[in-house]
């Protein structure tokens, strides 16, 4: 394992919708992808890892505009949901959640806010493995939020050798989220209630963690 | 203890079963109906509730025991709790028709990253440093109720 700096140089600005953007998170998602289970696809990211924690900053950039953005996803229930993906109740026919038809609520347009940054680049510090992780990275083509509709489009990206393991900074502040029981740096730092390991999502992951400045 | 623990020791024992996972009782409590004071049922579907190792304040009069109530407004309540920030964890909470989700609760630990849970979002600002014209709404709202109160 080698202390990293790696770099991805943004075409397009990246959508947030909070968090930290972890560099262990993008290549769980990457993996995922290819493996198609969660567990597995954690278990194979090649950065260190301590009692769950990687050693992965959270993403570091200069903001140059930053704006609200909001996106309306459409849901038709008739044609969006594959009822076979429903829970369904213990007689194992009915579908656990009625679909409404007559509410918009229940099916109509539903709308999210999330946060546009408009930056050059964005960079991680790393521990990990240089040729798995570059392999890995090399096809991801667009990051963040709402990637699918063109935003965070990476025009290339770079690694270089680093000094800082991904866990604290040269003035031992957190450079992602790591909970209180583990963290060993400057414990005036930012304390926050967050994911701190992937599933980001997952609420068993959650934890009051010592951190960095959230994601605008 | 996280987050679910936090509001289930709290808060959520007081008003369901605490069975399952400590989110799944999460979020049975913020989505079952709950007798109120009046008799009627609802869910936590107005108001707002500021949980605390304390003990558990909310606005909307349930029957339930062993939470205080309180008739002012949120703005009220969040303002007067962040001027008279006493270091201890807290969760600030939203109540609307939409349930608040369990994807939304935070709890807060530090004035520079204060989480109000709402049904839409969870807002997280600096409550030290001045809202700017992009800062989320009760970041705003709070930061002049503060210098009302304050003056």
């Amino acid at each position: 394992m080698e202390k990293l700096i790696i770099t991805a140089t943004l075409a397009t600005p990246f959508v947030t919708g909070g968090g930290y953007m972890t560099f262990d998170a993008i290549l769980a998602g990457t993996l995922f992808d290819q493996i198609g289970d969660v567990d597995e696809a954690h278990a194979a990211i090649p950065i260190r890892r301590t009692a769950g924690l990687y050693h992965a900053s959270a993403a570091r950039f200069e903001v140059l505009d930053y704006s609200a953005i909001d996106f309306v996803a459409n849901l038709r229930a008739n044609h969006s949901l594959d009822p076979s993906l429903i829970a369904k109740k213990s007689d194992g026919r009915t579908l656990h959640k009625a679909i409404g038809m007559k509410r918009r609520r229940d099916f109509g347009a539903v709308m999210s806010t999330y946060s546009l940054v408009c930056a050059d680049s964005i960079s991680w510090f790393v521990e990990g493995d240089r040729s798995q992780i570059d392999s890995l990275i090399s096809p991801i083509a667009f990051i963040g939020t709402r990637r699918a509709s063109g935003f965070g489009e990476v025009s290339s990206w770079n690694i270089e050798e680093g000094t800082l393991d991904g866990l604290t900074g040269s003035n031992n502040e957190p450079l992602r989220p790591i909970p209180e029981v583990m963290f060993k740096g400057d414990k005036t730092t930012l304390r926050v209630d967050t994911g701190w390991k992937p599933a980001y999502w997952h609420p068993a992951n959650r934890s009051i963690c010592y951190a960095p400045e959230p994601l605008l | 203890m996280n987050t679910y623990e936090f509001f289930n020791r709290y808060f959520g024992r007081h008003l369901v079963e605490q069975q399952g996972k400590p989110y799944e009782a999460t979020a049975r409590a913020l989505t079952a109906s709950h007798r109120l004071a009046s008799g009627r049922k609802s869910r936590l579907s107005s108001g707002w509730a500021i949980v605390k190792p304390q003990g558990a304040t909310m606005q909307l009069r349930l029957a339930a025991s062993g939470i205080n109530y309180d008739n002012r407004t949120r703005t009220q309540a969040f303002a007067f709790e962040l001027e008279h920030w006493a270091q201890t964890p807290t969760l600030f909470m939203v109540f609307d028709k939409k349930p608040l989700s369990i994807a939304h609760l935070f709890v807060t630990v530090d004035l520079r990253a204060v989480r109000i849970c709402t049904p839409a979002g969870v807002q997280t600002f600096n409550y030290k440093q001045n809202p700017s014209e992009l800062s989320p709404h009760y970041h705003r709202l709070l930061f002049k109720k503060g210098i009302k109160n304050a003056s």
